[in-house]
């Protein structure tokens, strides 16, 4: 089964634990543990596939700067989190999406821009056509999600999952993995 | 009645925090997500769940034994021996309720001290409750159960439950005495000291909370001093006086020639000293991913954890970059000698600053460095391999996790992986460590599964009652990381102003910065479109070439105006202050790094020449290749103010300054570093000549215009009219020749 890692980016609050959260758990559960070896993890069919994806969620450590590199090298594909309650957070994103492209050393990596807490419309900030903007900008996809109501969360994996398979089919797989202990660049 | 914990975790026999942990936790309920596990075993039983008004309980059965059983064949499970010798008793725990329900727990059924509720109850309540409001339904219960004293019926239950109060309230006051500080009035405290004088004067308890009052007061009035929770204040702009050091000293250290175990010792014992003052529930995720700036002070000691963690990675990025003329070689020698560096923190346990330097190492403006890392040698790359192993992010990071389950408590560190050659050779060389040490931990770990509990978990259950069970499983982590502090203080380390000195000087490159040089350094294989316009503006820029500037501040330690300011102590508090400023500040591309300036590794653009002290400005060394310099220069910006002045010091910040910045940018920069607010157009910019000030013109490229001849140390003040800068000017000449 092909793996997946995808990397949840945004500033604090804009709710990436809640969508990491009901994308792997499907339901806010009382018994939890976060410090198990797949509490991230969720293997998913999408269009006749099974896939295992790993989710690696950076909520809580947003200010260890320095780390940001890291996961940014390690993920295959990128949800880029703003709060449609908050437009610093939008505004955050330009130079997270920057600092991908420079990690990446590429022009075009898989990502999804998303607007969540779009059941917060009353204290919306963030105009839906901004995010397209944005989203056109990026040249990315764009959706507005809740992770409180349920909205269009699991589509924003489902998505990546696609951009993953299209911009590196199968066999380029392999390749990238004897590629991935790149910390040996000898 | 003793309350046996179901271990949660697998059978192995282990050690370390997980034997720890189950230790401290040893009559703590974890029905929560582990009931499963206790429903399983003999001797518990889950019974139900059971609502009372304000409260629903869990309920378990639980066969005690009553007596000694004589153990006649060790085959014999628990539940086979004869019932004669067991009795099942009803063990309830609070599974959600009203905050009164919650409070009134602190004490069982009998009145006696739950000692493991009573823990989670303090750390965690401030996520549902405030201070005053359960010390008020703490002291109102003592005084209802006070009242109830008069009928004659109960009145040891009563007692047995005034005396668990009492000893509630010297948990708090002794666990958790910043939550009575709240300056200035103290009105907590003041209520305790009132009750405790009506209620039980001359109590052990009274004097205590007398005490306390005589603490706060004596900090109020007396040194503020860095006590717990104070990140906040500035960074001292004037010094003690003790503080002040010949900058010269400054240059004792240079990568690579560092004494690798001393650099370790002295980055675990920073770390150490911001560990121990963390205070736990600041992790929680109620406080840590929900503050926002009003409520940055709730999460300061965190904050200042996370601070040093950047500044240390900061520092292996800026050490690696910022001589752009290095041979590939001679770089992979400061790789080299960071790697060294960490494997000291792998045996010293320090995990923080390890994962720091990792990395550091990992960033991407050091990583793409692919000829340096070809130059290092084979060991070493294994060495940077398995260190950053520990590290990997794969299944929720249980590479880490287990690490410091296994070595979290432990006195050395001895836990090495089949695959890891360079620390098995690591350890064997060493033999048995003669001193035990501490353990430090990357807290980004609990902060996120904090965080993540925070989340998934809800803080109330269906009628709105508290949610306690959610406060159980983070108390499972706060209590790891009490434990950790409390391993923490195995660590005896001296401490070394001069590397403080160090610390302090290096400068820090913000992620664009660091970039940019790094492609200097190595330019971009495959640069896409905005890097390649960098390019076209770099050899448009060859004709008007300065001299570096890195250069000309190595020798620009000059006159004894000039020195070395911010004491060693004060490190954590300025580097707090500065990275709070910088993650927002990654957007504008060349706002800068600071710190107090005259960096070693700047200074060794000079080959190791010290600059001297008092040495006559203007004798700026010409870059020896003008054409590989960078494309911006590093300056040193003063503000001019009465105090710096009676001080003699002049308290420099480094700034970058790239080749299209105005002056008013320049100036936002400078302010920025310097702590200033206001409006930039209310402030005026000048270079430090020898005879005179350059004062630059409003809208100048200030790249082109500054005077690279001399020394690039700049004064900043406010505006005042035509006038009176002309007066001021003259002034300042006299005061500087």
């Amino acid at each position: 089964m092909r793996e997946y890692k995808i990397v949840v980016l945004g500033s604090g609050g804009v709710g990436k634990s809640a969508l990491t959260v009901q994308f792997v758990q499907g339901i806010f559960v009382e018994k939890y543990d976060p410090t198990i070896e797949d509490s991230y993890r969720k293997q998913v069919e999408v269009d006749g596939q099974q896939c295992m994806l790993e989710i690696l969620d950076t909520a809580g450590t947003e200010q260890f700067t320095a780390m940001r590199d890291l996961y940014m090298k390690n993920g295959q594909g990128f949800v880029l989190v703003y709060s449609i309650t908050a437009q610093s957070t939008f505004n955050d994103l330009q130079d997270l999406r920057e600092q991908i492209l420079r990690v990446k050393d590429k022009d075009d990596v898989p990502m999804v821009l998303v607007g969540n807490k779009c059941d917060l419309e009353a204290e919306r900030v963030v105009g839906k056509q901004q995010g397209a903007n944005l989203a056109n900008h990026f040249n990315c996809v764009f959706m507005e999600t809740s992770a409180k109501a349920k909205i269009s969360v699991n589509e924003v994996f489902y998505d990546l999952v696609r951009q993953i398979n299209k911009k590196s089919p199968k066999e380029e797989k392999k390749k990238s993995n004897i590629r991935k202990p790149i910390c040996q660049l000898l | 009645m003793s309350i046996y914990v179901v271990p949660c975790c697998d059978s192995e026999s282990e050690r370390g925090v997980r034997a720890q942990l189950s230790a401290l936790t040893s009559r703590m309920t974890r029905h929560g997500p582990c009931g499963e596990y206790a429903a399983s075993q003999p001797t518990w039983r889950l019974w139900g769940e059971e609502r009372v008004d304000g409260a629903i309980y869990t309920v378990y059965l639980k066969k005690v034994r009553y007596h000694r059983p004589t153990r006649s064949a060790s085959s014999e499970s628990d539940d086979e021996i004869s019932h004669l010798e067991w009795e099942t008793v009803r063990v309830r725990f609070v599974k959600a309720g009203t905050v009164e329900r919650l409070v009134e727990a602190l004490a069982t059924d009998d009145g006696e001290l739950e000692s493991t509720y009573v823990n989670v109850f303090l750390a965690t309540y401030r996520s549902f409750a405030e201070c005053s409001q359960v010390l008020d339904l703490l002291l109102r219960r003592y005084e209802e159960l006070a009242m109830d004293d008069v009928l004659p019926a109960a009145t040891d239950t009563s007692h047995q439950h005034r005396k668990t109060l009492v000893a509630c309230l010297h948990v708090w006051l002794d666990t958790y005495p910043e939550d009575f500080r709240q300056p200035p009035h103290h009105p907590a405290l003041q209520q305790l000291l009132a009750f405790t004088q009506l209620h039980l004067p001359g109590s052990e308890l009274h004097s205590k909370a007398l005490q306390k009052l005589a603490l706060f007061s004596a900090e109020r009035n007396g040194v503020a001093g860095g006590a717990a929770g104070g990140a906040g204040g500035g960074a001292g702009t004037c010094l003690a006086a003790g503080m002040r050091v010949p900058a010269h000293h400054t240059s004792a250290y240079r990568l690579p020639h560092v004494p690798h175990r001393h650099f370790a010792e002295q980055l675990t014992r920073m770390d150490m000293e911001l560990f121990k003052r963390l205070v736990p529930h600041q992790c929680l995720g109620a406080v840590w991913s929900r503050r926002d700036k009003d409520r940055s002070h709730d999460a300061a000691t965190v904050l200042a954890t996370v601070n040093q963690f950047n500044a240390v990675s900061f520092r292996v990025i800026s050490t690696v970059l910022v001589e752009p003329n290095l041979r590939p070689v001679d770089r992979s020698d400061i790789l080299a000698s960071w790697l060294d560096i960490a494997r000291e923190l792998r045996v010293l346990k320090n995990f923080s600053s390890l994962k720091a330097i990792i990395s550091g190492l990992q960033s991407n403006p050091v990583y793409r460095l692919r000829k340096t890392w070809a130059m290092l040698s084979k060991e070493k790359a294994e060495l940077f391999e398995e260190l950053a192993r520990i590290f990997s992010e794969d299944n929720n990071r249980w590479a880490q996790r287990e690490l410091l389950m296994r070595e979290g408590t432990a006195k050395f560190a001895d836990t090495v992986g089949e695959n890891d050659r360079q620390l098995q050779k690591l350890l064997h060389e060493r033999g048995s460590p003669g001193v035990s040490n501490g353990t430090i931990p990357y807290l980004g770990t609990f902060l996120t599964d904090l965080t993540m509990i925070d989340t998934a978990i809800p803080d109330t259950v269906a009628d709105g009652l508290i949610n306690f069970d959610k406060r159980r499983k983070e108390f499972e982590v706060l209590a790891q990381i009490k434990l950790l502090q409390g391993a923490a203080n195995a660590y005896h380390l001296p401490t070394d102003p001069m590397f403080d000195r160090w610390f302090d000087s290096v400068i820090v490159l913000d992620d664009r910065e660091a970039y940019q040089l790094s492609c200097q350094i190595e330019p971009p294989t495959n640069p896409p479109k905005e890097r390649r316009q960098k390019k076209i503006i770099d050899s448009n820029n060859h004709g008007h070439r300065k001299n570096d500037s890195i250069a000309s501040t190595s020798s620009s330690n000059s006159s004894q105006f000039y020195c070395e300011t911010d004491g060693a102590g004060n490190a954590w508090k300025r580097d707090s202050l500065e990275r709070r400023i910088s993650p927002t500040r990654l957007s504008h591309g060349s706002s800068s790094s600071s710190i107090p300036s005259l960096d070693v590794s700047l200074s060794s653009a000079n080959s190791g020449q010290k600059p001297a002290n008092g040495k006559i400005p203007g004798m700026s060394p010409a870059y020896p290749n003008a054409r590989t310099g960078p494309d911006f220069y590093i300056i040193r910006v003063t503000y001019e103010s009465d105090c710096v002045e009676t001080e003699g010091v002049v308290l420099y910040k480094s700034i970058m300054l790239s080749n299209n910045e105005r002056t008013p940018q320049v100036i936002r920069n400078a302010m920025l570093k310097l702590n200033l607010d206001g409006d930039p157009d209310g402030y005026t910019l000048a270079q430090v000549l020898p005879d005179k000030e350059m004062v630059l013109p409003a809208n100048a490229n200030v790249y082109y215009a500054v005077n690279t001849a001399y020394n690039l140390n700049f004064i900043l003040r406010p505006r005042r009219n035509q006038q009176d800068e002309a007066i001021v000017n003259g002034k300042a000449k006299n005061k500087r020749t």
